[in-house]
């Protein structure tokens, strides 16, 4: 019978010491001291829901063999527990000072107790380096504090002999009716640092995916803002070119560059690299090569001088691959260096044979004073020249496997009468259904030159 | 995408396999730079079990040869598959780098420099 009762009253305060706990660790102030941030208005705020609690906490005392078990202390522990030593000395101030107004031979050591738990509390919050201390500790330290309130009532009560028998008969219920108060608060509280910390976690992570995506739109930007926007026409030739950027931009660029009024110099380059550093350097390479250029027609000259530029500004290993071509309208030669990059392809349009532009070079921002050999090729009526980046050969489907310049060189065959727009459209397309499915890691660039008739 | 790290003397070996990407490429600058932080300035890095090497892979050796060439050492390759030479030599880093068929003969390199 006095077990059931005993129960019943346990179970009764637990089902209030829950809603009211939950009620208050959902408070906003609450969930902002978990995060460290000890304002004066949110240290303010918590110790009047804790004050508040721990008046309560008075009020509901439950009578258990004939005394008074209450859960008192309980508010002004978790409140030093959480908000540190001023949390719980006010909390402990506003419940022990009530609890004191109420008189009784206990008032006193009860109300010194009281404002202590919250002392010591903070105390713990200090020593646990300003964070909570988890549930296990919590609920030992309430069995301490509780054991230390029955102390106080021992040692400052009088007469002595009453307070020997108050403790008797609450010592235990009122140490275990804080320890589960504590234990239901401490595992809501565990679990709300938890929750949070996760949705930190999430919340940085997804920062760190805008970060990344406004990175490489400012990359792709940067890159496509400095792609000729129109392709020039050339007397008795057909050209066209394309940029297909990855997602992670890779920093290719072409560019058309007038030399003369016969000579057009023709870019096709790869920049090492990803996103926003390869985007920056393939404008100062654009920017090199085009003040190279400029009234220059050796093209040995123009490449020896944009890499002295190049590697004068090139740090960490960055450099780029550049095939730079001077297209001569009249004469109907293509003069070309290559510096380091994929080689262009040539098919003969009489004879259907393949040739690659290939000629002795390195990268660009490599080494300085690299040699470039300049190299030259006729470019008759029919003749097809596609100028590609790594991403068109390199790209690769689900397994892996390659495209190759084996299948560039066969779809150019195959579609060699279409105009260079067209050819152009139909290499890229063919690349994208190559690679259907899996992540295209690389720019895709082409540019594809037609000898037509000469006019 | 590094297998391992041998030493073989003052000459650390490291052992690549797979391929070299823009993301493989910064777990070898890693290594690398780990390695030459720990004092070692003699590096062989063998390919015999590397497909396919990008433009990033190339940038990564690029540095470090750099790097290790400023304060008197070297990166010397060996192993390279075709596939994987090819792309060295397209961007014309035959020239720059060491590259020898075995690694024995790598290491074997570097003792004669003493």
């Amino acid at each position: 019978m006095i077990a059931s009762t005993l129960l019943l009253a346990l179970i009764d305060k637990i089902c209030v010491i829950v809603v009211v706990a939950y009620l208050i660790t959902r408070t906003s102030r609450f969930s902002e001291v978990l995060d460290g941030k000890l304002t004066p208005k949110n240290q303010t705020a918590l110790v009047l829901i804790f004050g508040a609690f721990s008046v309560f906490g008075t009020v509901s005392g439950v009578e258990i063999f004939g005394v008074i078990a209450n859960v008192r202390d309980l508010g002004p522990m978790i409140g030093g527990l959480v908000g540190g030593p001023l949390v719980g000395l006010g909390a402990g101030l506003i419940g022990g000072g009530y609890r004191y107004l109420l008189g009784g031979f206990t008032g006193l050591p009860c109300s010194i107790a009281t404002i202590l738990a919250g002392v010591f509390g903070g105390v713990v919050y200090i020593l646990n380096r300003r964070k909570f201390v988890g549930v296990g500790g919590a609920v030992i330290f309430s069995v301490f504090v509780e054991t230390f309130h029955m102390l106080l009532v021992l040692l400052i009560s009088d007469p002595y002999s009453e307070a020997v028998m108050v403790v008797q008969e609450t010592g235990i219920p009122m140490i275990a009716s804080n320890s589960i108060g504590m234990l239901i608060f401490a595992f809501m509280i565990s679990n709300l640092i938890k929750e949070r910390k996760t949705a930190l976690e999430r919340d940085r992570y997804f920062r760190e995916l805008e970060k990344k995506k406004l990175e490489l739109n400012i990359a792709r930007e940067i890159q496509q803002s400095f792609l000729p926007e129109t392709v020039p026409s050339l007397k008795g030739f057909d050209l066209a070119a394309v940029n297909h950027p990855a997602e992670e931009v890779g920093g290719d660029f072409y560019d058309f560059i007038p030399i003369s009024e016969d000579e057009m110099g023709l870019v096709i380059a790869d920049v090492s690299g990803k996103s926003v550093p390869a985007a920056l350097f393939m404008v100062l390479s654009r920017a090199m090569i085009r003040a190279s250029a400029a009234g220059n027609s050796t093209a040995s000259e123009v490449a020896k001088n944009a890499n002295d530029l190049i590697t004068a500004d090139a740090k960490s290993g960055m450099f780029v691959t550049l095939f730079y071509a001077i297209l001569d309208l009249e004469a109907r030669t293509l003069r070309y260096v290559n510096a380091g990059h994929n080689p262009p392809l040539v098919l003969n349009g009489e004879t259907g044979d393949l040739t690659l532009l290939k000629a002795r070079g390195i990268a660009m921002g490599v080494v300085e004073k690299a040699e470039m050999e300049e190299r030259e090729i006729e470019l008759d009526e029919g003749d097809v020249v596609v100028f590609y980046t790594d991403g068109v050969t390199e790209a690769v489907d689900e397994r892996f496997n390659q495209f190759g310049i084996e299948r560039l060189v066969e779809i150019t065959r195959k579609n060699s009468h279409l105009p260079a727009a067209d050819l152009v459209e139909k290499i890229t397309d063919e690349v994208l259904a190559f690679s259907k499915g899996a992540p295209q890691f690389d720019d895709i660039t082409l540019m594809v030159l037609k000898g037509e008739k000469p006019g | 995408m590094k297998l391992d790290n041998k030493s073989s003397g003052d000459v650390k070996i490291v052992l690549l396999a797979g391929r070299l990407d823009a993301q493989s490429s910064e777990g070898l600058k890693g290594d690398i730079e780990g390695l030459i932080g720990d004092g070692c300035r003699k590096i062989v890095a063998n390919f015999d079990r590397v497909e396919y090497i990008s433009s990033s892979g190339l940038r990564v050796l690029l540095a470090s040869l750099k790097q290790l060439r400023k304060i008197d050492g070297d990166l010397k390759l060996a192993c390279l598959k075709p596939y994987v030479r090819e792309t060295f030599e397209i961007a014309g880093f035959t020239q720059l780098f060491e590259i020898y068929d075995r690694e024995d003969e790598a290491i074997a390199e570097f003792g004669k420099l003493g």
